[in-house]
Formats: C-alpha cells, structure tokens, sequence
C-alpha cells in the first residue's frame, strides 16, 4: 500500500487554485493545501443547488445521502482536483465513489487513506452551544491543519447526539445547546477520524441519538450502541429529516428529561 | 381549553373547561374549516390550534396519566400510522413511529369493512394469517383468497391479523401489549395480537394533552 502522502511526488499541488475533498484527508495533506493557499471546498456538505436526482445515472437511488452529495457537488463544481478519503477513516463506499468521480471527471481524483493518531483535542463537542453551530464549526475544520478553535465554554452535557454531520442539519434543532458530540463528528474534530475507540465512545448517564446515515455502513455501530445504552435512540435518516424523525427526536429530548 | 386529537380519519375533542365533560369525536373528513382550538395533536393538528404536541410525546403523557406501572409498552395504531412508546422502571426505553411500511392499516381495516359489509363485532380473531408488509398492499392477499373460494370474512380476518402482527413486532413482542386508538373495540385486531392486550380506547392522546397542559 502506498504511503499516504505519496501523492505529492504525482502531483504539483501549486498548480491547484481550488480543491474538494471527501471525508477528512490525512493531516499531511490538509497541510500542504493550506500552505499552498489553496482553497478547499468540503464535497461531504450541501453546496450547490441542483437536484440530486442528477447523480441517479452514476449511483443508486438506494446509497448514502453523502456520498450522493458528494457526486452532486464534484459534477457542478470547477475544481482543479479531489482528494479523497478512502481508507478507515471514511469507508468502502467512498472507495467506488472515488472510482466513479475518476470514470466521470478530468480532473486528478486522489486517494488518500487517513490513519492520523494524534488527537487534536474536542473542546466544541463538549461546549455549550447550539448543536448546529457547533456542527458547523467542526466540519469548517476538516478544511484546516491547524486546531478549530473553540470560543465557546464547557459544559456537563444534558443530551448526547452520536454520529455523524447528518446531510439535513435541521435534524439537530430540537437538541439542546448542553448537548455532547460524539462518534466520528468528534473524530473529526480530534483530526482522527480512523480512531475507532474514539468514535465507540458515548456517555451512559447522557441520553444519546445515535445517528447514522440510512444506507451507511455506521447504522451497525450505532444500533450495537443504542442498544447497550440506557437512555437511546438510535436512528438513520436518508435525503432529508422526515416529520415523523423530527418528532422521534423533538419526543426522545422532551420524555428522557434533556430539555428539563 | 379546548384539546383535540386531529387524526387521518377521525378527531376526538376534549373541552376541559367544562366539569366531566366526555370526550366528542368527528369525521375528519367532516370538519369546519374555521375551527380553532387550544392545544392539539395528530397530523393536522397545527392547522388549527395555537400550540402543538408531537403526537409521540402525547402519547407518552397519555400513558403516563392511565397505566400504573412502571414496565409497559404502549401501542397507538391509527388509521394511517402506527407509533409506540416503551417504559422500563419509570424511564424512557423505546419509542417508534412507523409512518411508512405501517401506512394506512387501519384505514384499510375499516375501508374493508364497509366495502364488504362486515360486522367485526360477529367475527373472532383466525388461527392463520397473511403475510402483509402494509395494509394496501395486503388487499390484493384478499382477493386472491376469495378468488380461491375463502369466505370473505376468513380472509379479512387473515388480512387484520396479518397487520397486528406486524404491530405487535414493531413495538418490540411484548408480553403485555397496552393498546390505543380505535383498533381497541375491534375483536379481530386485539384477538390477533398473540400477547395479554390491555384496551385503551381511541381517546389516550386527549389525556396525553390533558397532562401535557397540567405540566405547564
């Protein structure tokens, strides 16, 4: 297996003025980028407008909702290459996706497999503030080497959500601003997102969502937690927070005593 | 104050100003459409109350107000949906809603019973059942089996129990099932769940919104 930053032999990163990047690649990575200003837009977030019915050619309608996001995205925006996470840190399907994005694009599609151990800390996931905002401020971060910063205070967490950045952020509304990150939202805050024991751990005395996208290989990890948790409720949402998932969550706060 | 249950086929009405007042129930394909009331729940509730409760949370408080102890699992079946909330030692251990694969069942058990002129009241739960994954899709099982000779109430009957099994494994196979909604006062539906069935009647959201309103 090549080491991960052997792609800088390939590839004259100065000749890169705009970047994508799926999943969180290795720090090593991320680090040239910066130093070469280069700008990096996170393919994984919502960032263009056109349906994603445009990627049904390419993928299943039946796959996650990221990495048909992340088809979107790589179809409609100029960019000079994507560097791609594709080893323990994201998952297989992002493997076939990477695939696909070299089948369909002229630009440079590189594989990166991020195994970073040293933690970075994840003072957000523990602060007191909206659960969005922290959302945001974490997944702003993969775009950057050095630490997020964290302008917010610690907090004892009333509620937990464990998971990933849902592709519908509204899911994360009802939560309130004492609630814990956990799961590989919090790896990636620690700048390891490979770290398996990191991403197993949640709080037994905190009522916890446990999240996964549907269609994501996570839903095992997170029903195998919720189900060992004894305030849980586990959930996979696809495309878009339903009003029935919304009402699951807005209950689960209210009737576990988060919100009290 | 006025509490309303706005549900796909009916809405039950609770005015709590009014000393023992009972519960009324309408149509909902008969409401006025300048209604207004205090506090709801259901589907439709928002479209016509000033404030909402998300109909798990109603059900919850409902259960909390009519079942004593502290282990249970409640059911609510709908016409249109199925939901369910799970207690072990007081605390929140489960919940559910099934707004998809449960759609429609109990709409289609009563759609059943007109369309073939049935009195569930005569008919007994059936040994054998059909393998249904929704109440639609179920139907086509019926004629088949009518087609084959069965007695239209045998296979109707199969049909229902099919859909309560399906209920009964959606909130988890419990030992003691507490049942609410209107499937309560039919006989073929509590006699096909394969577990002690406590009765809860049609209204158990109303109270829900009663204990919500108490609790602010």
């Amino acid at each position: 297996m090549r080491h991960p930053t052997e792609f800088m032999e390939d590839y004259d990163i100065s000749r890169f003025k705009i970047v994508g990047i799926v999943g969180i690649p290795p720090l090593t990575v991320i680090r040239a980028l910066n130093e070469a200003m280069v700008t990096i837009h996170d393919l994984d977030a919502r960032l263009v407008t056109a349906s994603i019915d445009g990627v049904s050619p390419l993928l299943p309608k039946v796959y996650c909702a990221i990495l048909r996001t992340v088809v979107l995205n790589a179809m409609h925006l100029k960019l000079d290459a994507i560097f791609i996470d594709v080893g323990p840190g994201k998952c297989d399907s992002a493997l076939h996706v990477s695939t696909i994005l070299r089948g369909i694009l002229s630009v440079p599609v590189i594989r990166t497999r991020n195994t970073d151990v040293v933690g970075f800390g994840a003072p957000i996931s523990k602060a007191r503030q909206d659960l969005t905002e922290k959302f945001l401020a974490i997944t702003e971060g993969v775009k950057y080497a050095m630490p997020v910063p964290c302008q917010f205070k610690p907090c004892k967490p009333k509620a937990g959500f464990w998971g990933v950045p849902p592709r519908d952020f509204s899911l994360l509304e009802p939560f309130p601003p004492t609630t814990h990150i956990y799961g590989w939202t919090r790896c990636m805050e620690n700048k390891t997102p490979a770290n398996e024991a990191l991403e197993a751990y949640c709080n037994p005395k905190v009522p916890t969502v446990f999240f996964a996208q549907s269609f994501c290989a996570k839903t095992a990890l997170a029903k195998f937690l919720a189900d060992r948790h004894p305030m849980a409720l586990f959930m996979d949402v696809d495309f878009s927070t339903s009003s029935s998932a919304m009402a699951k969550v807005q209950a689960f706060l209210e009737l576990s005593g988060a919100l009290s | 104050m006025i509490l309303a249950d706005f549900g796909t086929s009916y809405c039950k009405f609770l005015n709590m100003a009014d000393d023992g007042s009972q519960p009324t129930i309408l149509s909902t394909k008969e409401l006025p459409g300048n209604l207004h009331v205090d506090l709801a729940t259901g589907h439709n509730g928002r479209r016509f109350a000033d404030r909402y409760v998300n109909e798990l949370i109603a059900l919850a408080r409902g259960g909390e107000a009519m079942i004593a102890s502290r282990d249970y699992v409640l059911l609510d079946c709908g016409s249109r949906d199925i939901k369910f909330v799970a207690y072990t030692n007081g605390k929140l251990k489960d919940m559910g809603w099934n707004t998809e694969c449960g759609a429609s069942m109990g709409f289609t058990i009563e759609l059943l019973e007109k369309y073939y002129d049935l009195d569930y009241q005569k008919m007994r739960a059936p040994d054998k059942t059909f393998s249904v994954t929704c109440g639609v899709l179920g139907m086509s099982h019926i004629f088949d089996a009518v087609i084959a000779g069965m007695p239209v109430s045998a296979a109707v009957a199969r049909l229902i129990k099919g859909i309560a099994l399906n209920a009964y494994r959606f909130c988890g196979s419990p030992d003691r099932l507490y049942l609410s909604g209107g499937l309560c006062a039919n006989p073929v539906f509590v006699g096909s769940l394969p577990c002690e069935v406590v009765p809860l009647g049609r209204y158990l959201l109303l109270k829900g919104l009663a204990r919500y309103a108490e609790y602010e």
